[in-house]
């Protein structure tokens, strides 16, 4: 299951008529709800709420899917998207759906174990931070502790904000491929 | 598994995504392919966890830079314990660390006129190197650098005079020296019994 195309899933998923969680189910949990949660993070207010939010976006599109109510399930990224902008609308213009956390969830979530490669370990970052050069290591904090855009950074520093831009994707290529080695070491 | 119509952005132009500027239309691009494209979406969660890693860093006072004052206002509002010096060229001060400090922070001041970028280099009295680091950024009309370290950096460090030399990096060599600072470290403070650790 892991190996097929999201369509394929999204098929298996609307053919379930138990109601009980299936493997299906689960595998579309677990591709689509750490994305939602992603969705969530820019959009909503805090961790939480994004989490409430893969949810209860995922709990919808397993219960449309199952309805038939999905037209074009190969399009199932895009449904997903679809119902994640619907409900975060939802929610701002303050219909904050308070669903309750219900044993389906449970058993998704119990299903979908991190895997080692998304294990992120601050230990690793502190280094690779300090290994930076001074401009680079000035620029990821005030982007991303700061949350200062890439005018008022360029403002800051004595610099143009493409310059900016340029330094801080410079610096998180340099991030990743020291956190990959310190990993793999 | 799954397949997309648009090509995979690189890891910068995802991390884009949780900055401040990006524009609308570019962040819903950005979701339109993650929520087609699994690694992608790995690449998106590792660009978030990247991005409070380093927020997580700063507040625990883990931070190791030159910062700028967002910066120092970021730690005030999350209750960093920030202790301040701030010297002129070729100024000394007699300095120490605080057993309840979280970072500390040098305003180092200066004439860095048509200077854009600097060198710093941290000597112990016996001439060991105890920190260098290159590229600081300097605004024009900057007056002062403002230097960051760990508190918990700063209590390793030996009770003797620590010269900082400043060096425009703008390829004369040698380096043209723009300022010296001495910090005759005294050791650490505790404030329960209002004496310091040297025994």
């Amino acid at each position: 299951m892991s190996a097929c195309e999201d369509g394929v899933v999204a098929r298996a998923v609307a053919a379930t008529d138990t109601d009980e969680a299936t493997a299906a189910e689960t595998e579309l949990y677990r591709r689509f709800a750490p994305r939602v949660r992603l969705f969530g993070l820019k959009h909503l207010p805090d961790r939480s709420s994004a989490d409430d939010l893969a949810q209860q976006v995922m709990l919808l599109v397993i219960t449309r899917l199952r309805a038939g109510e999905v037209r074009e399930p190969d399009q199932i990224g895009s449904f997903v998207l679809g119902t994640s902008r619907m409900m975060v609308a939802g929610q701002r213009r303050g219909e904050r759906r308070r669903s309750a956390i219900i044993a389906r969830v449970e058993l998704y979530e119990e299903a979908v174990q991190p895997t080692s490669d998304l294990a992120l370990d601050w230990m690793r970052i502190a280094p690779c931070l300090g290994a930076l050069r001074e401009r680079e290591r000035t620029i990821l904090l005030l982007t991303y502790y700061a949350d200062k855009s890439a005018p008022e950074i360029a403002a800051a520093i004595g610099a143009t904000a493409g310059a900016v831009r340029v330094g801080r994707h410079r610096a998180l290529a340099s991030m990743r491929e020291c956190i990959e080695t310190r990993r793999a070491s | 598994m799954s397949s997309t119509s648009t090509p995979c952005p690189s890891f910068g132009e995802l991390a884009d995504y949780w900055t401040s500027d990006i524009a609308p239309a570019d962040a819903e691009q950005i979701e339109a392919h993650v929520f087609e494209c699994e690694r992608c979406a790995r690449m998106l969660a590792e660009a978030d966890r990247l991005r409070t890693g380093i927020g997580a860093l700063a507040r625990a006072g883990n931070i190791q830079a030159f910062v700028t004052d967002a910066v120092l206002n970021c730690l005030a509002r999350d209750g960093v314990r920030v202790r301040y010096y701030a010297l002129n060229p070729g100024e000394s001060v007699r300095c120490a660390v605080w057993s309840d400090d979280d970072v500390l922070v040098t305003r180092l001041r200066g004439n860095f006129a048509g200077v854009e970028s600097i060198d710093a280099e941290m000597r112990l009295d016996s001439g060991e190197q105890w920190g260098h680091t290159t590229d600081i950024p300097v605004a024009a009309g900057a007056t002062e650098l403002v230097m960051a370290l760990p508190a918990a950096l700063v209590r390793t460090a030996p009770q003797t005079p620590i010269r900082l030399t400043l060096r425009a990096s703008d390829g004369s060599q040698p380096e043209r020296v723009l300022a010296e600072y001495t910090f005759n470290h005294e050791g650490t403070l505790d404030r329960r019994t209002n004496s310091n650790d040297r025994g």
